[in-house]
């Protein structure tokens, strides 16, 4: 292994992941700054939900996507939903086996697995960058910064792809590349729309407490009256 | 006015400036989250209605109040605004484009909040945008309108106290005559009464019928109950013109007025809007913490049923009825159940409208849409998807909880030839009212009382 692969694996890796994580710091210090808005309402709704069960089922929503119309109507997206964060997840772990477990590597199920969700997750990226063009309604709502963070997280899925076999046998580049966008996604993710799962906790519970003290969520299908 | 970018209107200076004195972290929170995942774009009737035009797109219209929040708010907007779509507003006429699209192309529903993934409240900060536009004085001139006569007179009709009086004495002149019964009260500013009935000024000035079936149903039910002369409209425009000092005001006044009669607990009409200004918002909005039990007038009359203080004849129902919940009740507030429970009792047939309860279609009057005549021809437009949905049910009539729905119901019925009827859950309930034997027993008493008298 060059000096460089060993750089852009370790130190490169570690100065990345504490530039996100100050940022990170700053950017949930800066959040919390703003005032919670004090919910005064008494409940309403039926008697079998408060804000602590709404909070529950709003965090957990997306797991279940027949809870909401947008995911329960459509199920290819919602399935690309799903492959892509994979994907993410699949992308991230490779970026810690490789310098600190390599040897797990050898297993070819683990190289499998990972080449399979970084697979597929790399085909909804490319679907998902059509439709964000092609789309008039997605079109609309683009800014640079969406386009561009789909474009790098699908790029950083095929090389995480390429480089899961962990093989530099026929040079370092592929990983190499996939460590070097790691450490830029790393640096440019608390700056960008992929920071999101920062907020979703937040938005989620906040949604939920107040969904929940009014008897909104958890949502009904069939009448309470009839199960009471 | 200034077209300059470095410099700005002074409204569009007080519109930036007092944004940051409305945001909450819950706010902030929406403002931040979004990732234009463009899911929430099919939950919108607009969109519905208007195929192809992205302007009317929830995430979009959510853009058009979120750059001025990442512009002056945000550090990534601050420092590369065009690189996430940052802006701000420099004149008076990017105010009125705005106001275009957060009272013209949004009825604050919440069907994309509920549609989110995550947790996006579009219809919160929609709101608070309303709100920043009515502080400079740009609003539709209907808003202006009713929010002028909720401040000055007390309710959103300007209805005059004793034009209110009058209206309660003369439906309680019809109650008399009805259960044949001389005694019977509409109670005006009773102490200490079990219930204290607030109104929709719309059932004062358009549909006292209303007010008369609810007073049949507590006398049949022996309610010690009375209306208020002052703070008996449970409406609240702060809600839709986002001002909170007016939802605190008019929340407060009705409080205050229960407070004042002593009152036990504090009954609101079927008002989506109301419902949900009365009984959710406005404690937040007044700053106050109420300490009488709230409910709408269809969980007692569902109680009433329950317990048997009143008995009903589905059978004086005849015909098929469907029920539109009114996206106030229903997303905002969980009112979902009781109506249908209580409809059940006092109709045979009952067909369910698709989507429904949190995930029903906007009537499309919503958001004090009904007060922006600017904006009918889009709205009824936008009315499509909820004229589909009635038709699907084949029913005769539709039942709301919800003035506003009736109204907006009606337009749409009319503008698509659905061919239906609308009415209220209290309408059908005093229709059902099985009075027969009480007014039988009303009759014997005062002729012989008469008969005692010579």
């Amino acid at each position: 292994m060059s000096n460089l692969l060993h750089f852009s694996e370790h130190t490169l890796q570690e100065i990345a992941l504490v530039f996100m994580a100050t940022v990170y710091f700053l950017r949930i210090k800066w959040f919390l700054k703003w005032t919670l808005a004090k919910e005064r309402q008494p409940a309403t709704g039926m008697g079998d939900t408060n804000p602590k069960k709404g909070a529950r089922y709003s965090l957990v929503m997306i797991m279940k996507p027949w809870t909401m119309e947008s995911t329960r109507s459509k199920p290819f997206m919602y399935a690309q939903f799903v492959l892509f964060h994979l994907g993410v997840v699949a992308a991230i772990a490779l970026s810690f086996i490789i310098p600190y477990g390599p040897g797990l590597l050898k297993s070819a199920a683990l190289v499998s697995a990972i080449q399979f969700m970084t697979g597929a997750a790399l085909l909804v990226g490319i679907m998902r960058i059509i439709r964000r063009v092609t789309n008039p309604y997605m079109r609309a709502i683009s800014s640079p910064d969406d386009h561009f963070s789909l474009i790098l997280l699908t790029s950083w899925f095929a090389f995480a792809l390429m480089a899961a076999s962990n093989d530099i046998s026929g040079g370092e580049g592929i990983i190499q590349t996939f460590f070097l966008l790691t450490a830029f996604f790393l640096m440019y993710v608390p700056f960008s729309k992929i920071s999101h799962y920062l907020y979703y906790p937040f938005t989620r519970t906040y949604m939920g407490r107040s969904f929940g003290r009014r008897g909104v969520f958890p949502l009904r299908k069939k009448p309470a009256y009839e199960t009471v | 006015m200034n077209n300059g970018k470095d410099a700005r209107s002074y409204k569009a200076q007080k519109v930036i400036d007092r944004m940051g004195q409305k945001l909450s972290r819950q706010i902030v929170g929406s403002l931040t989250a979004c990732v234009h995942c463009g899911m929430c774009t099919d939950s919108c009737h607009y969109v519905l209605a208007n195929p192809g035009d992205p302007t009317y797109a929830p995430a979009y219209k959510a853009d058009m109040i979120r750059k001025l929040f990442k512009h002056h708010y945000d550090w990534t907007g601050k420092y590369f605004p065009n690189w996430v779509k940052a802006g701000s507003v420099y004149t008076d006429q990017e105010l009125e484009e705005l106001k275009d699209t957060v009272f013209g192309k949004c009825t604050n529903c919440r069907r994309c909040t509920i549609n989110c993934p995550m947790g996006v409240d579009l219809a919160t900060f929609n709101r608070m945008a309303r709100g920043l536009l009515c502080h400079v004085g740009i609003m539709p001139e209907g808003v202006e309108y009713v929010a002028k006569e909720q401040w000055e007179i007390g309710n959103q009709m300007g209805v005059l106290k004793e034009d209110f009086i009058g209206t309660i004495e003369w439906q309680e002149e019809e109650l008399q005559e009805e259960m044949q019964d001389p005694t019977a009260k509409i109670p005006i500013d009773k102490m200490n009464a079990d219930i204290v009935y607030t109104v929709n000024p719309r059932e004062v000035k358009h549909d006292p019928r209303s007010i008369l079936d609810a007073a049949k149903i507590f006398y049949m039910a022996g309610e010690n109950y009375t209306m208020p002369s002052e703070g008996w409209d449970m409406t609240n425009f702060g809600l839709f013109n986002g001002d909170d000092d007016l939802g605190g005001a008019v929340a407060g006044r009705v409080y205050d007025n229960v407070r004042e009669l002593k009152g036990k607990k504090l009954v609101m009409s079927e008002c989506g809007h109301g419902y949900r200004s009365t009984r959710c918002e406005g404690p937040n909005w007044a700053k106050q913490d109420i300490e009488f039990e709230a409910e709408s007038s269809v969980i007692t009359m569902l109680r009433y049923i329950k317990e048997g203080k009143i008995k009903v004849d589905k059978t004086k129902n005849p015909g098929s009825f469907t029920f539109h919940d009114s996206c106030n009740n229903a997303r905002s507030c969980g009112l979902t159940e009781e109506p249908r429970e209580l409809l059940s009792l006092v109709v045979e047939d009952f067909r369910e409208m698709y989507p429904n309860r949190a995930e029903n279609y906007c009537c499309t009057g919503g958001g004090g849409a009904m007060s922006m005549s600017e904006y009918k021809a889009r709205r009824l437009k936008s009315g499509k998807v909820k004229a589909e949905q009635l038709t699907a049910t084949g029913a005769e009539t539709v039942v709301t909880s919800c003035h506003n729905c009736v109204d907006g119901l009606t337009d749409i019925i009319g503008h698509y030839n659905v061919g239906m009827n609308v009415t209220q859950l209290v309408n059908l309930v005093a229709n059902a009212l099985v009075v027969d034997d009480r007014i039988n027993e009303n009759t014997t008493k005062y002729a012989a009382e008469l008969a005692t008298l010579g």
